[in-house]
């Protein structure tokens, strides 16, 4: 396929005219290659982005006859959610449960992948244990959840019985408590996530290292503290910034479970996001708190990628990226 | 204080089997009550005190659930009529066709990649961006977008933007199993005659098979349980499962634990048995990278 033969014209000439045919040849399998990317930014991602940017500017709810007719209201919209304070309160429990759950999936990750980053007895069956709660559908868990937790549910039963103590918690009633419930369903859901990437991280970590702070009379803590931890930056790294991420953007659980209530207790920012688009049926300003929240999102996740790319890069130079396949950045 | 070697190491083991048990205890027991609750005749889903085992066991649940056997008891009136049945099948073609698309224009893309860098390192971060943005900033744009397209409602629609979801995810995971091919049998095949579209098809791919399917079952995961942009894109003609499960809830007032418990058993025990059989990929398809082995 790529080889153009051309009339002869001179030894040189011909073998750089064929240089330049394959190179041409290679610049377009490398398009064919891009060409379902572009289509579907060009074709999906871009569209929707200059809809939302339109709506962002023009006022329009469903009941103000076509959208495309809407009246320019300039930066109104974006003064109406800057000026909103539910929209302020969504922004904090976002972080707070996305900080949160994060957190807590993390310690118990990590504890986890601690105690088993070593074979032992029984080592598979407790993997398979460990990992079914990522693999159960968010909305079962929100279902589950609420089967288990009404007040004189099971959960409240068992740990009535566990501590001899009646224990009568309104895990879904009470407006303090809710959103902790939601983050802690999120721990449940997810903490084998955390578990898995730094279980991966805890037994890629190389033997040598360890090996000699052993050998040189170290102890299990100073260890795990000045040889483990170190070389376990950029997976904790990953472990945070992807739940982090993942979590602030959490919708299943918290509407199946909530739909932001009881009062605006679990108002996360998808939650009022959703409010406001499908049930207040403000387009418009739904459209400008997307924007802000996605431009605030646009910078947390370039900020993740710079440190990722740092932790990444000191990766290749450690490992020496050209033997995983020759793609050395 | 003198504790012998091996009775430290003891005490450590018991101390270790102890910790995983209770959380296995705490990882495992929701899933138990579910399983449980969805075997409950009708009075025992809602009881006090709390009944840990079905008793006696039934399949009532499940007949009305799956098969729309209308039984219709006390408060409880039948809403079943076989829609679950419907929203599996549409579960399945949704799910499997966009994550086929996803993984095989992925796997393209992630050859591009890995040998001619059609994508520099900066930008296949970049690509991640897709997946780490809140879907919810997108999705009014996206539900007029496609009622002018005429694609709301509509199983085309759904597989079109899980198949933007879920690309780099494809992107990324298929490029760790190509990185690992070695790229002196392309310069045989190349030597040889073949051509470019041929190498790929014929050669690599082929060679990463069984991370291929490791990348497909991975991202069926995440397309099987996705929820919002199906509870967006989907009214009246398509639903998928999750969103099934959510109308019950809604109609009945969330008190048919039973039936509920059933329909997410159905839901999940597909799930799972994917997520076992690829459990050892499951790091992978996660670590972007960033676990060498």
């Amino acid at each position: 396929m790529t080889a153009v033969t051309l009339p002869t014209t001179g030894g040189s000439a011909r073998i750089s005219a064929r240089i330049a045919s394959r190179q041409r040849a290679i610049r377009r399998f490398k398009l064919a290659l891009m060409t379902p990317l572009i289509v579907l930014f060009l074709g999906v991602l871009t569209p929707v982005l200059l809809l939302q940017l339109y709506f962002s500017f023009h006022e329009w709810t469903v009941y103000l006859g076509s959208w495309w007719d809407a009246e320019y209201v300039g930066f109104d919209m974006f003064a109406s959610v800057f000026t909103d304070p539910r929209f302020g309160w969504a922004i904090v429990r976002s972080l707070a449960f996305a900080t949160g759950s994060t957190i807590g999936c993390f310690l118990f990750g990590f504890l986890l992948a601690y105690l088993m980053y070593r074979p032992f007895r029984g080592h598979a069956i407790y993997y398979v244990i460990f990992i079914l709660p990522m693999l159960t559908v968010p909305v079962v868990v929100a279902y589950t959840a609420e089967m288990l937790l009404y007040r004189n549910g099971p959960i409240n039963d068992l740990i009535s019985a566990l501590t001899g103590v009646n224990f009568q918690v309104s895990w879904l009633t009470n407006p303090h408590l809710a959103l902790a419930t939601v983050a802690l369903l999120e721990i449940w859901n997810w903490t084998p996530f955390s578990f898995i990437i730094l279980l991966a991280g805890l037994a890629a970590i190389p033997k040598e290292p360890v090996e000699a702070a052993e050998i040189l009379g170290a102890s299990k803590w100073q260890v795990f503290w000045h040889v483990q931890l170190p070389l376990l930056r950029p997976v904790i790294l990953l472990a945070l910034i992807l739940r982090f991420l993942e979590a602030m953007a959490e919708f299943p659980k918290t509407w199946a479970l909530f739909q932001g209530g009881p009062g605006t207790a679990t108002e996360t920012l998808p939650i009022y996001i959703f409010i406001t688009t499908w049930q207040y049926f403000q387009i418009s300003k739904g459209a400008a708190m997307s924007y802000v929240v996605m431009v605030m999102m646009v910078g947390i996740v370039l900020l993740a990628i710079h440190m990722l790319r740092r932790e990444k890069r000191s990766l290749d130079a450690m490992y020496g990226s050209a033997a995983a396949g020759g793609n050395a950045q | 204080m003198t504790m012998t070697k091996s009775r430290r190491r003891r005490i450590t083991t018991i101390a270790r089997y102890t910790i995983l048990s209770v959380w296995a205890v705490i990882a495992f027991f929701p899933i138990y009550w579910m399983v449980s609750t969805s075997f409950k005749p009708s009075t025992q889903w809602f009881s006090w005190p709390p009944i840990y085992f079905p008793d006696p066991p039934t399949l009532s649940n499940y007949m009305n659930v799956w098969l729309g056997a209308e039984e219709y008891d006390q408060a409880q009136y039948a809403i079943s009529s076989q829609k679950p049945l419907v929203s599996m099948w549409n579960s399945t073609v949704i799910a499997t066709t966009s994550t086929f698309l996803s993984v095989l224009f992925g796997s393209i893309l992630a050859y591009g990649v890995s040998r001619y860098r059609i994508l520099s390192e900066a930008r296949m971060f970049q690509l991640l961006m897709l997946r780490m943005i809140p879907p919810i900033v997108v999705v009014a744009p996206l539900s007029l977008y496609y009622s002018a397209l005429g694609l709301l409602d509509t199983r085309t629609g759904l597989i079109l933007v899980y198949f933007l979801t879920t690309l780099p995810y494809a992107v990324w995971m298929t490029k760790s199993f190509i990185d690992e091919v070695p790229r002196e049998i392309e310069q045989a095949a190349e030597i040889l005659g073949a051509s470019r579209w041929r190498i790929v098809f014929e050669i690599v791919l082929p060679l990463i098979r069984s991370g291929l399917v490791a990348t497909f079952l991975f991202i069926l995961i995440l397309t099987w349980s996705e929820y919002l942009l199906a509870l967006i894109i989907t009214k009246t003609q398509v639903s998928t499962l999750p969103i099934e499960l959510s109308k019950y809830q809604g109609s009945t007032e969330g008190r048919v634990y039973g039936r509920q418990a059933a329909l997410a058993v159905g839901i999940t025990v597909p799930l799972m048995i994917v997520g076992l059989i690829i459990r050892k990929h499951l790091a992978r398809g996660f670590s972007f990278g960033m676990v060498r082995r």
